[in-house]
C-alpha cells in the first residue's frame, strides 16, 4: 500500500493587516507499487502514433520500433491498444472495426509488434481525432481505473480546426492521462503542450528519429511504476477566504487553479493523475480577512485524497506579528518556486514574441529568464537558453538573441520551460 | 482540603484533573484523550490538580469553536473558520457563584497562560468569597504548572477553615489572616512539590488571596499581584503594596508612573518557590459597609492602568455595560487588557458585594 507524506514550508507570520499567505506543500509517495497490481482496479495503456505522410518511410519505421519497443515495456496483464493516427485515427491493434482493447500476454505482444510493423505514411494531420477514438477504447473496459496514453507526432495539426483540437482535448479531460512527445521540428509546441497539460501528461521534444526507442521505453516503465491509479489534491480555505491559486511547481510548473471542482463550499479538489514513488511540490496560496496581532488561525488544510480517504495532510498557517524580524522573513521554498514560475513564465513569453519578430520584447524577456534561471539555480534552463542567446551579464538579465539558433534548441527550451529544480536544501 | 474529592476513589483525568470514569476514553470536560493504566485515583487533590499543563494533548478541546460556533477538527482548528480552538490553559474562566467569577488568558505576546487563578463562593451574595490569583514568573521552567497548583492548594486552605476566634471582630480577623498564612503555605508546598529537585531554574510564583467573610475582607499578598476594593460611592482602595522593585522606589518618593514604567518595574523581591527566603503575606483587614466591586488580579491588568482610582472606574464602567454581570465584566476587563496590547498574561477575578 502506498503511503504519503505531506510536509508544508512557508513563513506563517503576517504584519498587522497582513492578508496573503503562501505555502510550499511537498506531497512524498512511497510504495506505491506498479500499475494495475495493487488491486484497485486494472491499468490501461494505448500507444498513439503519427502516421501521416510527413512521417516519411523513415519516420514511420522509426515510430514502429519505438511503438514495439513500448509494448516490451507494458507489464503482463494490463490492457493495451495501438492507434496509427493521420487525418483519422485507427485502432491498428486489436485488429477490429469496433474500438477493443486486449491484456497483455507472449501473444498480444507479439500479435501487436506484427501489427505496428505494417506502418506506412499516409495522409495529414488531425489530432483531435486520435484523442477521440483513444477515449472510446479505454471507455470499452469499465475496470480500468488507470489510463495512460503516449501521443507521437511530427506536424501541426492541419487537417482539423483549432476549435476541433480544442473540443477533442475537452472531451478527453478527466478520461485519460497522456505524455506527448514530437519528433522533429515542424510541429507545434504550443499545440502538443495543451494536449498534455489538459491530459496530466509531460511535453517535449525528440529531435531525431532515432532517439524514439528510449524515450518511448522510458514513458512506458514510468507509466507501469505508478501503482497508485489516481489522486486529487484537496484544498480547504476558511469561510470568507479566497484561494488566489492552487500550482503544481516541481517538477514541472501547472496551474491547477481552474482545474478546481467543489467538494464542499469550503473545500476544492484538483486532479493530480496518478502516482509513483515520487515527491511532488504544490504551491498554495491563500488570501485571508486580516486578524489581530498575537492572533491565529489555519489559512488551508491541503490534503492528498484517494478517492474519498485522506492520505496526507499538511496544515497552513497564519499568524499575525508586530514582530518585524518574524513578518519580514521569507521562506526559501516559497521564494524559489515563485521565481521559477516566473522563469517558466519568461521563457514562453520571450519565445513567443521572438517568434512574432517582436525583439524588444523577446530580448527583455530571455534577459529576465536568464537572471530568474541563474538565481534559483537552475541551471538546466541556463544551459538551454545559453543556446537561444548570448549573455552578457546573467546577474543583470543583458542578453543579446542569437543571429542563428537550431529550431530544435528553441522548441527544447520552450518544452522545457515548466521544468523546475528543487531547492537546495 | 476538599473533603469531597479526597473521600472518592473514580480516577481523573490526568488533563483537567476533572473526575472521569474508568470505561470513558475521552475526559467529559475538557476533551482530553483517556489512556487506561495512566488514570491516577483521586486521592490528594493537591496531586491531580497540578496535573493540568504538564502535557498539551493534541485532541481539540470539547464544544464547538469559540469563534464562529463551528465543528473543531482533531486539527485543532475550526473546520469553518480555521480560528485556532484555545488550551483549556490558555484561556479558561470559573464563577462558583452568580456574583464572584474570574476570568484567567494568556494575553498576546505569551506563548504560555502562567497565571492561574482558584476561587470559591458561598451562594448568598456578599456572604464568603475567596479568590487567589497566581502569577508563575516567566523566566523559570513550568510556572504554569506550579501557579495553577498553588493557587488552587491555596482556595483549598481557605474553603476549609472557618475558624472564627472568639467571635469578635478582631479576633475574627486574626483568625482569617492565619487562615491566609496557612493557604499561603499550602501554595508554597505545592509550587516546591512542581519544582524539580535539580532544576537549574525552579518554578516560582506570586500570590495575592483575599477572603470576604460576614463584612470583613482581608487580603495578603507576595508579590505584584493585586486586589482592591471598589466601593460605588467612596474611594477606591488598594488593599496590597507590591513586593517588587517599583514599589520600593515609589516609597522612597518617586512617582508610580516613573517607578513603574523604569527598566526593573517588574522585578519582583518576594515570590513563592525553592529560592524564596520568606513567603508570609503581608496582609489588609477592611470593614465593607457599602456595596463595591472586590478585584483581585494579575499585573497583565494593571500594567495598563494601575492607579487604584482609575481602575475603579474602569470597572464600574465595564460593570455598567455588562448588566453588573461578574463574568461577563472580568472578561471585558480581559478583553480591554488584550486591545491594549496584551503584553502579558491577564487575570481578572470580581466579587460582587
Amino acid at each position: 500500500m502506498a503511503d504519503f507524506t505531506a510536509a508544508v514550508y512557508q513563513n506563517e507570520f503576517l504584519p498587522d493587516g497582513g492578508t496573503d499567505v503562501h505555502a510550499i506543500v511537498t506531497v512524498d509517495c512511497t510504495g506505491a507499487g506498479a500499475a494495475g497490481q495493487t488491486g484497485t482496479g486494472d491499468a490501461g495503456e494505448i500507444i498513439i502514433v503519427d502516421t501521416s505522410g510527413s512521417m516519411g518511410r523513415e519516420g514511420v519505421q522509426a515510430a514502429a520500433f519505438a511503438a514495439q519497443t513500448a509494448l516490451d515495456q507494458i507489464l503482463d496483464g494490463v490492457w493495451f491498444a495501438v492507434i496509427s493516427g493521420n487525418d483519422r485515427a485507427q485502432l491498428a491493434f486489436p485488429p477490429s472495426a469496433e474500438p477493443v482493447m486486449v491484456k497483455m500476454d507472449q501473444y498480444t505482444r507479439q500479435a501487436a509488434k506484427d501489427a505496428v510493423s505494417r506502418f506506412y505514411a499516409d495522409g495529414g494531420t488531425a489530432m483531435g481525432t486520435w484523442l477521440r477514438l483513444a477515449a472510446r477504447v479505454f471507455a470499452t473496459v469499465p475496470s480500468l481505473s488507470q489510463k495512460h496514453a503516449i501521443l507521437l507526432t511530427d506536424g501541426e495539426n492541419q487537417h482539423e480546426t483549432p476549435e476541433a483540437l480544442t473540443q477533442a482535448i475537452q472531451a478527453a479531460t478527466g478520461q485519460f492521462q497522456c505524455d506527448a512527445r514530437g519528433v522533429g521540428v515542424a510541429w507545434q509546441v504550443d499545440e502538443v503542450r495543451r494536449i498534455a497539460q489538459a491530459l496530466l501528461g509531460t511535453v517535449d521534444i525528440i529531435p531525431a528519429p532515432n532517439q524514439l526507442a528510449a524515450e518511448f521505453s522510458k514513458l512506458i516503465q514510468n507509466a507501469m511504476s505508478r501503482g497508485v491509479a489516481q489522486a486529487d489534491l484537496r484544498v480547504w480555505a476558511p469561510q470568507g477566504a479566497e484561494v488566489l491559486f492552487v500550482r503544481q511547481v516541481a517538477p514541472t510548473v501547472e496551474d491547477l487553479t481552474s482545474r478546481r471542482t467543489s467538494i464542499n463550499p469550503l473545500t476544492g479538489s484538483y486532479p493530480t493523475g496518478s502516482w509513483g514513488d515520487e515527491s511532488r511540490d504544490y504551491h498554495v496560496s491563500i488570501r485571508l480577512a486580516a486578524k489581530g496581532i498575537g492572533q491565529e488561525q489555519l489559512a488551508a488544510r491541503v490534503q492528498l485524497t484517494i478517492g474519498d480517504n485522506v492520505v496526507a495532510q499538511g496544515l497552513v498557517k497564519a499568524l499575525w506579528s508586530n514582530d518585524e524580524a518574524l513578518t519580514t522573513r521569507i521562506s526559501p521554498e516559497v521564494a524559489h518556486y515563485t521565481g521559477q514560475t516566473e522563469l517558466a513564465e519568461a521563457i514562453q513569453d520571450g519565445l513567443a514574441a521572438k517568434a512574432a519578430g517582436d525583439t524588444a520584447t523577446a530580448t527583455t524577456k530571455l534577459g529576465r529568464a536568464v537572471q530568474l534561471a541563474a538565481q534559483t539555480g537552475n541551471e538546466e534552463a541556463t544551459t538551454r537558453l545559453r543556446k537561444v542567446v548570448d549573455i552578457d551579464d546573467q546577474d543583470t538579465g543583458t542578453v543579446r538573441l542569437k543571429r542563428t539558433v537550431e529550431k530544435a534548441d528553441e522548441m527544447a527550451l520552450d518544452t522545457a520551460s515548466t521544468k523546475t529544480t528543487r531547492v537546495k536544501k | 482540603m476538599d473533603v469531597a474529592m479526597t473521600s472518592t476513589t473514580d480516577p481523573v483525568c490526568p488533563s483537567c484533573g476533572g473526575h472521569v470514569s474508568t470505561t470513558d476514553r475521552f475526559c467529559e470536560a475538557c476533551g482530553a484523550e483517556l489512556k487506561p493504566g495512566e488514570l491516577a485515583p483521586a486521592a490528594p487533590a493537591l496531586d491531580t490538580d497540578t496535573e493540568p499543563t504538564v502535557e498539551i494533548h493534541a485532541l481539540p478541546p470539547a464544544g464547538p469553536c469559540t469563534s464562529c460556533g463551528g465543528t473543531v477538527g482533531a486539527d485543532g482548528y475550526c473546520e469553518t473558520c480555521g480560528t485556532k480552538a484555545a488550551k483549556p490553559r490558555d484561556h479558561f474562566s470559573e464563577q462558583p457563584a452568580p456574583w464572584v467569577a474570574g476570568v484567567c488568558d494568556r494575553g498576546i505576546r505569551h506563548t504560555r497562560n502562567e497565571d492561574a487563578m482558584a476561587i470559591a463562593a458561598d451562594p448568598e451574595p456578599g456572604s464568603r468569597a475567596l479568590l487567589v490569583v497566581c502569577d508563575g514568573v516567566s523566566s523559570s521552567l513550568d510556572s504554569d504548572v506550579a501557579s495553577l497548583a498553588g493557587a488552587r492548594a491555596a482556595r483549598d486552605v481557605l474553603t476549609a477553615g472557618h475558624a472564627q476566634g472568639i467571635g469578635t471582630e478582631s479576633s475574627r480577623s486574626g483568625a482569617i489572616v492565619a487562615r491566609l498564612n496557612a493557604a499561603a503555605d499550602a501554595a508554597s508546598d505545592a509550587v516546591l512539590e512542581n519544582t524539580s529537585p535539580d532544576s537549574p531554574n525552579p518554578a516560582s510564583c506570586t500570590f495575592v488571596a483575599v477572603v470576604l467573610e460576614d463584612g470583613l475582607l482581608v487580603a495578603g499578598n507576595v508579590g505584584d499581584s493585586r486586589a482592591y476594593w471598589f466601593p460605588d460611592a467612596s474611594e477606591a482602595v488598594a488593599l496590597t503594596v507590591d513586593d517588587s522593585w517599583a514599589a520600593e522606589l515609589i516609597a522612597t518618593g518617586i512617582s508610580r508612573a516613573e517607578a513603574e514604567s523604569g527598566p526593573h518595574a517588574h522585578a519582583i523581591t518576594r515570590w513563592l518557590g525553592k529560592d524564596a527566603p520568606d513567603h508570609t503575606p503581608r496582609t489588609t483587614t477592611l470593614r465593607v459597609t457599602e456595596p463595591g466591586w472586590v478585584m483581585v488580579c494579575s499585573d497583565g491588568l494593571w500594567n495598563y492602568c494601575s492607579e487604584a482610582a482609575p481602575l475603579a472606574d474602569l470597572t464600574r464602567q465595564t460593570a455598567a455595560a455588562h448588566g453588573g454581570d461578574p463574568l461577563a465584566t472580568a472578561s471585558a476587563l480581559v478583553d480591554w487588557a488584550n486591545a491594549q496590547g496584551g503584553q502579558d498574561n491577564i487575570t481578572v477575578t470580581l466579587a460582587r458585594v
